[in-house]
């Protein structure tokens, strides 16, 4: 970039010398931070077994609809059909509901995560 | 909390023993003051975080007054980053410049701490043009451009103002404001020619006593 009007201008900036009570004023802050005691830490081992019961089940409970709704439904005898129909019907239903709130939740996300970096959160 | 101010800026230079190139020279002294100190600290040594305030002191308030413009909130701003820098001192990585760590900190604790409570800034359009006093008036002239000059890049878009907050903070090093904000070069060369074509739009004699002062240098 050259030298021009603006580098001169914005480059000449005047300088300001800190007060002289600052270090002392940073220095308290950082005495009484070192004398408080330490936060109470999360308690992540505690929640770690939650979180991974948790995502075993979802994980289960996808599989098992993956499973039911891929099924063959012309393998079902014709006595329970009248059941079967509504039940598979169900099911399959359920697999695209179930990818329509996926979807929702991941444009959420996106649309909250754009917003933030543009600042207005 | 009440500042000084000094006229010139004679002694900018002192902020960057550290930096890349300079340490390479005379800024060796200066790293291994701030490691010792560092190290003081993780060791439990309270006192050892003194020095590296008194070091840093003067950078970080001026880094923080070319960001919000208020004396008195500058060292707000500064002591946060330093109380800030306190509590992750152990994630400073040694084969990294103390200093380099420390301004990219620092810049992200100005702009979260603006963001949450912005200082009051004119959008670039109401920042008055400097009007053209006579020419006996110069030194004035000057003063006037210059305080319009500043006020508009604090009305530049967040995106724009900072590069070029941190362009002029480093002297002029690219590398040391994209390092500061933890941003690629080349973004930051983007950024800042944005920048720079904003404040000249808005300031189009700017750039005609530009043209003048080159002519006049080719005359003489």
């Amino acid at each position: 970039m050259n030298e021009d009007n603006l580098d001169r201008i914005l480059k000449s900036e005047e300088d300001l010398v800190p007060s002289s009570g600052f270090v002392a004023a940073v220095m308290e802050r950082v005495r009484e931070e070192a004398a408080a005691p330490a936060p109470i830490p999360f308690p992540w081992k505690r929640l770690v077994p939650g979180i991974v019961l948790a995502a075993g089940l979802l994980s289960w409970c996808g599989v098992e609809l993956m499973r039911l709704g891929l099924q063959d439904l012309r393998a079902v005898a014709p006595t329970q059909l009248h059941l079967s129909t509504a039940f598979t019907g169900t099911v399959g239903q359920t697999g695209w509901v179930t990818l329509a709130l996926g979807v929702s939740m991941a444009t959420w996300l996106l649309s909250r995560r754009i917003v933030g970096r543009s600042g207005l959160l | 909390m009440q500042l000084e101010r000094r006229d010139a800026c004679p002694t900018v230079g002192k902020w960057r023993i550290l930096s890349e190139t300079a340490l390479k020279t005379n800024g060796a002294q200066g790293s291994d003051q701030d490691l010792s100190d560092v190290e003081r600290v993780l060791a439990g040594d309270v006192e050892g975080f003194e020095g590296i305030v008194r070091r840093w002191q003067g950078p970080l308030v001026n880094m923080a007054w070319r960001y919000c413009r208020d004396r008195g909130r500058a060292e707000e701003l500064a002591q946060e980053a330093f109380v800030r820098a306190w509590r992750g001192l152990a994630q400073w990585r040694r084969e990294g410049i103390f200093s380099t760590w420390l301004f990219a900190l620092a810049a992200n604790v100005f702009r979260s701490e603006l963001k949450r409570f912005p200082s009051v800034n004119l959008p670039l359009e109401a920042a008055s043009e400097p009007s053209r006093p006579a020419r006996q008036h110069n030194e004035l002239a000057a003063q006037q451009s210059s305080d319009a000059v500043r006020r508009a890049v604090m009305a530049l878009p967040v995106r724009y103002r900072e590069p070029v907050i941190l362009f002029y903070f480093h002297e002029m090093d690219v590398g040391g404001a994209a390092r500061t904000m933890r941003i690629p070069e080349g973004t930051m060369k983007a950024r800042l020619a944005r920048a720079r074509e904003l404040l000249r739009r808005r300031f189009p004699h700017l750039e005609d006593e530009n043209r003048a002062l080159k002519l006049a240098d080719r005359e003489a």
